[in-house]
């Protein structure tokens, strides 16, 4: 029964690229690479991990998506965009090979894994009962740092070439009472998110993300109006994230002498405090990447 | 592990996919969606081979999750310069 559900699931992931890939028409192409994203979170959860399956359906299907669809009226299409047929059989013959390859090296690679004994050993010691959460927020917390680091890296380099701000058409009578619903839910639903990554799946990413659709039904929906004075905040509410990070790293330098080694006894209220900023500032980031710069957007 | 054998079989084939559009389309936003697609199969191949007696390796999957976040800052950076591109051939 199970196995049945695979097949139908990784045809339906397979189908859904390639459609979303020789779509003609813009719209259907996002659209199919939305229902290709929330189709591999449901494939993670089959292969066990649904901290990420929440990640890849909230950032990877639903933002990306929001991204892709903004762009999509903006570019204009390319007429006649495809190499000529030479060039196209070669590549097919090339891309085929090379996935052959990859899915047998995939296949025939052995060797035992190192890792999941380690975490399972010292995750009483990490102050959090998710072994996810022990690895992005204890173990190796220091990717996780760099993560933000090249988030915030994106977002300045986004201000800096200042797309336009989306200028949302005047939508229906049925937005209010859909936002008065969708965004104390997101609200409500990122708090749970960040509280229970702690133990289940969950997180500050999946929290932030979840917050940041929030804000997007109310920029979108013409419920908070994009002043450069906003911006402003959301860009230093943004930084404040990072900030709050280099510090916490900072202050364990400082009692431990290590490098983001939290004290004994007391993982939890800096993993907790850690991520807590990060939610927000994930949320504001993820929001701007969106809207684009103040410098241009009441122009 | 014939589970596992499907899914290999579904991460390669969004790979191939992803490179054969990424070689052969012009068009800049199938090719930042060509990039999401891609790194979305490797993602699939990786929690593929990182399952063991039925759990799945938290390590790899704080990677894919890492992975995803900084892909989505990514592809924002790509579109924003796509655009200005744009705007600059109509001037």
């Amino acid at each position: 029964m199970s196995l049945a559900f695979d097949i139908l699931l990784a045809f339906g992931i397979v189908f859904t690229a390639a459609a979303a890939l020789r779509a003609r028409d813009r719209v259907a192409t996002v659209a199919g690479f939305v229902v290709t994203g929330l189709l591999v979170a449901l494939s993670f959860v089959r292969l066990g991990a649904p901290d990420v399956a929440l990640a890849e359906a909230a950032i990877g299907a639903g933002l990306t998506g929001a991204l892709l669809l903004r762009s999509a009226r903006r570019l204009k299409q390319v007429e006649n965009r495809m190499s000529p047929p030479v060039h196209r059989f070669f590549a097919a013959l090339i891309a085929s090979a090379f996935a052959g390859a990859i899915a047998w090296a995939v296949y025939t690679a052995s060797g035992t894994a190192v890792y999941p004994a380690l975490v399972s050993e010292r995750l009483a010691e990490s102050g959090v009962t998710n072994p996810v959460t022990a690895v992005l927020l204890n173990f190796r917390v220091w990717d996780t740092l760099l993560e933000i680091v090249v988030l915030f890296a994106a977002l300045v380099l986004v201000r800096i070439v200042a797309p336009a701000f989306p200028q949302p058409s005047v939508l229906g009578q049925l937005m209010l009472p859909f936002a008065r619903i969708i965004v104390p839910m997101c609200a409500f639903i990122a708090g749970h998110l960040l509280w229970q990554g702690a133990s289940v799946p969950g997180g500050a990413f999946q929290a932030g993300a979840m917050l940041a659709g929030g804000l997007l039904v109310l920029l979108l929906g013409g419920f908070a109006l994009p002043t450069p004075r906003l911006l402003t905040w959301g860009t230093m509410i943004a930084f404040a994230g990072l900030a709050v990070f280099t510090l916490a790293a900072l202050g364990t330098e400082a009692l431990t002498g290590t490098l983001l080694l939290y004290p004994d006894g007391a993982e939890k209220v800096w993993i907790i405090a850690i991520e807590s900023a990060l939610t927000l500032s994930i949320a504001a980031m993820l929001c701007l990447l969106f809207c684009g710069t103040p410098r241009r957007a009441m122009k | 592990m014939t589970s596992e054998l499907i899914y290999i079989c579904a991460g390669s084939s969004l790979v191939g996919l992803a490179l054969y559009q990424l070689a052969t389309d012009g068009d800049m936003l199938l090719r930042v969606l060509s990039l999401n697609v891609l790194a979305i199969g490797i993602a699939v191949l990786i929690f593929a081979s990182a399952r063991n007696a039925g759990v799945t390796d938290p390590v790899p999957q704080a990677f894919v999750l890492t992975g995803i976040v900084v892909l989505v800052g990514v592809t924002a950076a790509l579109l924003a310069l796509a655009e200005r591109i744009d705007e600059q051939d109509n001037e």
